[in-house]
C-alpha cells in the first residue's frame, strides 16, 4: 500500500468516524509522566517555591481574595431560587443552597449579614442570622421582611450545617444552649432584633428605625403570608418545627417523641 | 461499659440528692438509673472498690409518630437532589441575567455553568503579569465566534487583540483582561 493510499484511507475513515472531541481523545500510552513531589534528602527541599525571598515569603493574592473567606450574596441566592423565600431562612437553608461555605469547626459562629448592596435588596423575607448591623435591619424591614439575630452553640451549628447526617445518626435532637455572658446583651436587645428580646419592644424599635431611615413600615398583619413571617424558633430549638428530644427516622419517615416525664421536663424550655 | 457505669455511679454519688434526675446530655444514653439502686449512700474507701451499678431500666417511654404533620419541616432540611431550575421573575436585583430563547438561533452556543452563570473567567498567572480571559463551553462554529469576538473587541478597545481557539476543548482564550467586554457581548447575544 502506497503512502497516498494510506492518506486516502485515513481520510475516509475520519469522515465516517464521530467528530473528535475531548470525550474520545487521549494521550498515547506512556507519554505522560506525573510530576511527583521529591521525598529524599534533597529531593523534597523546596517543593517548587525556589530559594528564599519573594517566592517563599511574599504571597501576592488576587484583588478581592479574602484568604479563603468566600462572601455570599443573598440577593443572588434568592434570584437563582437557591433559597426558598416562601419559608423562613436560617443557616440551614443558606448552607443547603450549596453556595455558602460554613466551618463551625474553625470557630465560625454563624452568618454576619453585611450591608453591601443593601440599597438594591428587594426581597420580602423572614431571616434569622447571627449578626446584623442597623443598616441591614433597615434594608430588610423596608421591604416588609422580618429579621432576627439568634445565637447557636457550636454543637447545634454542626447539626444545622448537615441536618441529614445528624438525623441518620439516630440521636435525639439536643437543646440549644443559651448565649455566653458577653453575647447576652446583644441577643436580648430589641434594637438588634435579638431572639431573647421582648416582642413588643421589637415592634417599637421597628417603628423607630423606620422613622430614623425615613421609610414607611409595610403592615405585616395584612400580608397573605403573615403566618410565615410570624414563624420563630424557641430559644431552645435548633430546627424550625422540630422540638428537642425528638428522634427523626429518615428510613421509615417517622418521628420518635419522648413521653417520659423526666425527659419532657429536661427538654422543656 | 463497666467504666462508664462506674463513672455514672460516682457522678451520681456527688449529687446523691438528685440521683434520679438527668443532669446533662452526657449520661443521656438511653438508659436510666432507678433511684432504688442508689438508696443506700455509702462511702467507699476508693473508686475502684465501689460496686457496679445494677438494675438499669432499659428505655424511656416514647411514641412513634408515623407520617407526622411535622415531616414537612424535616423535608425542608434535606439537601437538594439536583440544582433547582430558576423560575422566571420580573426583575433580578442581583444583576444576574437569565439566558434568552433566541440564543439557540446563532451558529454557535455558550452553555451556562451548573450555577446558571456565564462560563467566562479570568486566569491570572506569573503574579499578575499575564492575564488571560477564557470563554468555556462553546458549542457549534467556534471559528465564526472567534472572528466575531475579535471584531467586537477591536472595535471596543481600538486595538488588535490576540485570541487562541482550542476546538477540542471547546474554549477561546483572549490575551488580556476582557472579561467584562466578553460578558457584555455574550449577554447581548442572549447566552
Amino acid at each position: 500500500m502506497s503512502s497516498r493510499q494510506i492518506t486516502e484511507k485515513s481520510l475516509s475513515m475520519l469522515r465516517s468516524l464521530p467528530r473528535i472531541s475531548l470525550a474520545n481523545l487521549r494521550d498515547n500510552p506512556g507519554s505522560k509522566k506525573l510530576a511527583r513531589r521529591g521525598r529524599a534528602q534533597h529531593g523534597g527541599d523546596k517543593h517548587g517555591s525556589g530559594n528564599k525571598g519573594s517566592g517563599q515569603r511574599q504571597n501576592y493574592m488576587r484583588l478581592g481574595y479574602e484568604t479563603g473567606n468566600n462572601p455570599f450574596y443573598l440577593r443572588s441566592l434568592i434570584d437563582k431560587d437557591r433559597v426558598d423565600i416562601t419559608k423562613p431562612i436560617d443557616i440551614a437553608s443558606i448552607v443547603k443552597s450549596g453556595q455558602y461555605n460554613f466551618h463551625p469547626e474553625q470557630k465560625e459562629y454563624g452568618i454576619n449579614l453585611t450591608d453591601e448592596g443593601a440599597d438594591l435588596f428587594a426581597a420580602k423575607i423572614n431571616i434569622e442570622v447571627q449578626w446584623a448591623s442597623e443598616q441591614v435591619i433597615a434594608a430588610i424591614e423596608k421591604n416588609g421582611g422580618v429579621i432576627t439575630t439568634a445565637y447557636y452553640d457550636p454543637h447545634s451549628l454542626f447539626l444545622l450545617k448537615n441536618p441529614k447526617k445528624f438525623f441518620e445518626s439516630g440521636q435525639a435532637i439536643p437543646r440549644r444552649m443559651v448565649p455566653p455572658p458577653d453575647a447576652i446583651e446583644y441577643y436580648s436587645s430589641a434594637e438588634f432584633r435579638g431572639y431573647l428580646a421582648d416582642p413588643e419592644k421589637v415592634s417599637e424599635e421597628r417603628l423607630k428605625l423606620a422613622q430614623k431611615y425615613g421609610y414607611e413600615l409595610p403592615e405585616l398583619e395584612k400580608d397573605s403570608s403573615y403566618n410565615m413571617f410570624c414563624e420563630r424558633k424557641d430559644p431552645r430549638q435548633i430546627f424550625y418545627g422540630l422540638e428537642p428530644g425528638w428522634v427523626i427516622n429518615l428510613t421509615d419517615g417517622s418521628i420518635l417523641k419522648p413521653k417520659d416525664d423526666e425527659l419532657l421536663q429536661y427538654y422543656a424550655s | 461499659m463497666a467504666t462508664l457505669l462506674r463513672s455514672q455511679c460516682a457522678f451520681l454519688r456527688l449529687f446523691s440528692g438528685k440521683s434520679g434526675q438527668i443532669l446533662n446530655n452526657a449520661i443521656d444514653s438511653g438508659t436510666k438509673l432507678i433511684p432504688g439502686s442508689q438508696s443506700v449512700v455509702r462511702q467507699y474507701s476508693n473508686y475502684a472498690h465501689s460496686p457496679f451499678v445494677r438494675r438499669i431500666k432499659e428505655q424511656y417511654d416514647f411514641e412513634v409518630a408515623k407520617n407526622p404533620e411535622e415531616w414537612k419541616y424535616v423535608e425542608r432540611l434535606l439537601p437538594y437532589e439536583t440544582i433547582p431550575k430558576v423560575t422566571p421573575k420580573e426583575s433580578y436585583p442581583s444583576g444576574w441575567v437569565p439566558p434568552k430563547e433566541e440564543a439557540v438561533n446563532h451558529p454557535y452556543f455558550i452553555q451556562r455553568s451548573k450555577n446558571h452563570e456565564l462560563p467566562i473567567y479570568l486566569n491570572i498567572t506569573y503574579r499578575g503579569i499575564r492575564k488571560i480571559s477564557m470563554i468555556k463551553r462553546i458549542e457549534g462554529d467556534i471559528w465564526l465566534m472567534n472572528d466575531e469576538i475579535k471584531a467586537y473587541l477591536k472595535k471596543k478597545n481600538n486595538r488588535y487583540i490576540e485570541t487562541r481557539v482550542h476546538e477540542a476543548a471547546k474554549f477561546i482564550e483572549t490575551k488580556g483582561d476582557y472579561v467584562h467586554d466578553l460578558r457584555e457581548w455574550a449577554l447581548s447575544k442572549g447566552f
